[in-house]
């Protein structure tokens, strides 16, 4: 319907070049929104240039990166732009002009990383401003009053555009349907008193009140009617004149002017909802008690927004952000979860018996590498109950955790007396898949958690974890390094909840992959295996390793420095390992298409070829890190 | 007694209905309780109802007008969402004689006879009849 449709965006921008941008280029950072905080999950920031039309703005967004699996190394398709024409996408372009204009009162320096979103995040006074922006552009348009301008916009969704085609085109058309009336059909002859229409009690003219056209009714049975339809919804947006033969609007000018200051309230806030509600850019983020609304703009890039709140939600099904995994499977697996819920429940439990010793251990780590207590010492997998020390080399060196059929063939489904009563192989795979990704959600909650707990105001004063131990202050002072320079920490952990999250869906993806399917479950599992690999060894690092540099006395500097380079190259090695595998998932695997597998790829087949795969792992396993961050 | 603060409005349409009433419509309130209305409509000529005479129950309550009058099961907009204090007793009744010269089978009277209806109009119309002489002639 609007030519904003044509618009695309990106997702996912990383440290643009500089030769991006023109001169005009600015960053506007969202300062409302800010807590101050230089660890924001969100990076609300817009670039905006000009291009085309220098006064009006333009939106400047580029395709997502692409990232070539055989060399590791990132490349960029050609930037695009796509010029956004002030007429057809007035206020956010409006709304985008202030962001700049505050942006350049800004001290704040936001991250060098320049990012362009396809999303704004709306706070309520962002939502009311663009709202009366709307409103007083149809208003000075079409030359009606923003009362009228306020009626017609609802009636066309808050699309301006619309409005103003359909306005130009026929305006009586308009008027006539929407209620907007410029002469009263109803003209009182010079009566004394006029009859109510409701309460059939005649009053002197000036007791009675009208809408546009004139239908007389006193102010009693208007604040009864109002009331009602208020009291009923925000049906009370398109409230008519009583007269059933009339259909004339009824304004907010009238309302206020009528109902209690409760009622005034209500409708203002009918008014706000509907802008968010009704208009198919816009949502509110389904977070519970988070008040924040998200436009969107359709296009090119994932459906993935990142409220000012923290969550991250598809904007297409509104579920918790899913990305690589499309809505469709999603909803399927949520419906399948929930059918399954009661057999799953123990998934959950928090303690399984050591493989070895039978002793119950009890997860109280986000890492899936568990180590039974002394004298035990056992280590194992806490999803596949496998010695840890085989984990990745049983199979010839490659990670298998994540496969049902090498997991089953491993005969570690016995060790659990539940799992023997499954006797149906579909729930029994079903449950493979089900409790990696409720076991990696657990692990991302964890994350967050910890994360929290690291940044928070009480952390960084008295700098106390609930052992009792000084962290992030304790290592500036330990190993004489600023905090700044401990960036470092709390990078790995958000790379952390971001793989969490993407390598929980991509077990629903993996339920759903056709069996028969071979080479592609075959380059899926592959590239999975290799992310949550990777995962596995960063948060175990950030988790563990981090600990001892926290809690132990004595620590040479030169070790904590050895440290931050390996947990450095653990995020980078982790977060190109899952940029992978979200890039694979979003080509619906069409890499391994038959043409594909014997030219372009000849450095990766031996990666998941399907001969050659029990050989030669080890190395592709490292490709694009450095050697040294092997362990 | 509730009948002696009646507003002026329901007294007003009571007096208007007993003194020039719609054709084919009787509408008389009962004795003890001027709310309670007992209605009488004739089925329409050319209509299925041709001949019979629909009795229905009428009540107003306290919210009347800013609430539709109450009338049990009869599928009628404007006793729903669509209902206006401005509209009156005499315009329901009005739509109830026009709903049986042309029933909505999107909006059914009878869920029965509405499927009836869609499906097979010249059967749903003898059914009408039938009905009609069965249960709503000879009063
Ligand atoms: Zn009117
Ligand atoms: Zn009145
Ligand atoms: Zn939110
Ligand atoms: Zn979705
Ligand atoms: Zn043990
Ligand atoms: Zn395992």
């Amino acid at each position: 319907m609007d030519s904003e449709d044509d618009m695309h965006d990106a997702n996912d921008m990383d440290s643009l070049d500089d030769d991006y941008y023109s001169e005009e280029s600015i960053v506007a950072s969202d300062e409302e929104h800010n807590s101050g905080d230089d660890y924001d999950f969100e990076d609300d920031t817009v670039e905006i240039t000009s291009k085309q039309q220098p006064s009006k703005g333009s939106l400047i967004v580029r395709p997502p990166m692409r990232i070539r699996l055989e060399t590791g190394k990132v490349k960029r398709d050609n930037i695009t732009v796509y010029v956004v024409d002030g007429s057809v996408f007035p206020s956010i372009v409006a709304f985008l002009d202030r962001k700049r204009e505050q942006g350049k009162h800004t001290t704040k320096s936001k991250s060098p990383e320049l990012r362009v979103q396809h999303y704004t995040v709306l706070s309520e006074a962002d939502i009311r401003q663009l709202q009366e922006d709307d409103t007083t552009r149809v208003s000075n348009v079409l030359s009606i009053s923003k009362v009228s301008a306020s009626i017609l916009l609802r009636h066309y969704n808050w699309s301006v555009s619309k409005v103003n085609d359909d306005w130009f085109a026929d305006e009586d058309r308009v008027r006539r349907t929407v209620g907007l009336l410029d002469i009263p059909v109803v003209h009182f002859p010079n009566l004394k008193e006029v009859m109510c229409g409701i309460c059939f009690e005649s009053y002197p003219c000036n007791k009675i009140i009208s809408a546009a056209c004139g239908h007389p009714f006193c102010s009693s049975c208007w604040l009864g009617y109002i009331s009602i339809s208020i009291t009923d919804g925000p049906g009370c947006l398109m409230l008519r004149c009583p007269d059933p033969s009339c259909g004339v609007a009824v304004g907010q000018d009238m309302i206020n002017v009528l109902v209690s200051e409760q009622d005034k309230e209500k409708y203002s806030r009918y008014l706000l909802r509907s802008y968010i509600e009704n208009n198919r850019k816009t949502k509110w983020c389904p977070a519970p008690g988070c008040e924040y609304a998200v436009n969107f703009v359709m296009g090119v890039g994932s459906y993935d927004v990142a409220c000012n709140c923290t969550y991250g939600f598809c904007w297409n099904c509104t579920e918790e952000a899913h990305r690589p995994v499309e809505c469709d499977t999603v909803q399927k697996w949520i419906q399948k979860n929930r059918a399954e819920s009661e057999n799953m429940n123990w998934i959950l439990a928090n303690s399984k018996p050591c493989p070895k010793c039978k002793r119950p251990i009890e997860k109280n780590q986000g890492c899936m590498h568990m180590t039974c207590t002394p004298p035990c010492k056992f280590e194992f997998c806490w999803l596949c109950l496998g010695s840890w020390q085989e984990h990745g080399e049983r199979t010839g060196g490659f990670y298998a955790c994540n496969r049902y059929e090498t997991a089953k063939q491993q005969g570690v489904y016995d060790e659990c007396e539940k799992r023997r009563e499954m006797a149906k192989n579909s729930l029994e795979r079903y449950t493979h898949y089900y409790e990696r990704w409720a076991t990696n959600q657990a692990s991302r909650l964890k994350a967050i958690n910890d994360l929290q707990q690291m940044k928070s105001e009480n952390f960084l004063s008295s700098l106390r974890n609930n052992k009792g131990h000084l962290q992030i202050e304790k290592l500036t002072d330990k190993y004489s390094m600023p905090e700044t320079q401990l960036k470092f920490i709390i990078d790995a952990w958000l790379q952390i909840i971001e793989c969490r999250r993407v390598l929980k869906w991509t077990y629903a993806y993996g339920y759903y992959l056709p069996e028969h399917e071979q080479i592609k479950r075959e380059y899926f599992e592959f590239s999975q295996g290799e992310a949550e690999a990777g995962l596995e060894r960063l948060h175990q690092c950030a988790e563990k390793e981090l600990q001892e540099y926290i809690t132990s006395a004595e620590q040479p500097t030169s070790a904590f420095h050895e440290f931050k380079t390996k947990l450095t190259g653990l995020t980078s090695v982790t977060k190109t390992f899952f940029e992978n595998l979200v890039q694979a998932l979003e080509n619906g695997l069409a890499d391994v298409d038959v043409d594909s597998v014997g030219c372009s790829r000849t450095a990766s087949t031996k990666s998941y070829g399907g001969g050659s795969k029990k050989k030669g792992r080890g190395k592709s396993r490292g490709s694009g890190s450095d050697p040294s961050l092997e362990e | 007694m509730a009948n002696s603060n009646l507003p002026r409005r329901i007294i007003k349409e009571t007096q208007r209905l007993l003194s020039e009433p719609a054709p084919g419509i009787s509408a008389s309130p009962s004795e003890e309780n001027m709310r309670y209305f007992n209605v009488m409509i004739l089925g329409p000529s050319q209509s299925p109802y041709e001949g019979g005479v629909f009795k229905l129950e009428l009540f107003l309550p306290e919210e009347y007008p800013m609430a539709s009058p109450k009338l049990g099961r009869i599928c009628l907009d404007i006793l729903k969402d669509k209902w206006s204090p401005a509209l009156q007793i005499r315009t329901v009744l009005l739509s109830i004689q026009a709903l049986l010269s042309a029933p909505n089978p999107d909006d059914p009277l009878s869920e029965n006879v509405a499927k009836h209806w869609k499906a097979n109009e010249a059967e749903a119309v003898e059914t009408a009849k039938e009905w009609t002489r069965l249960y709503a002639s000879g009063v």
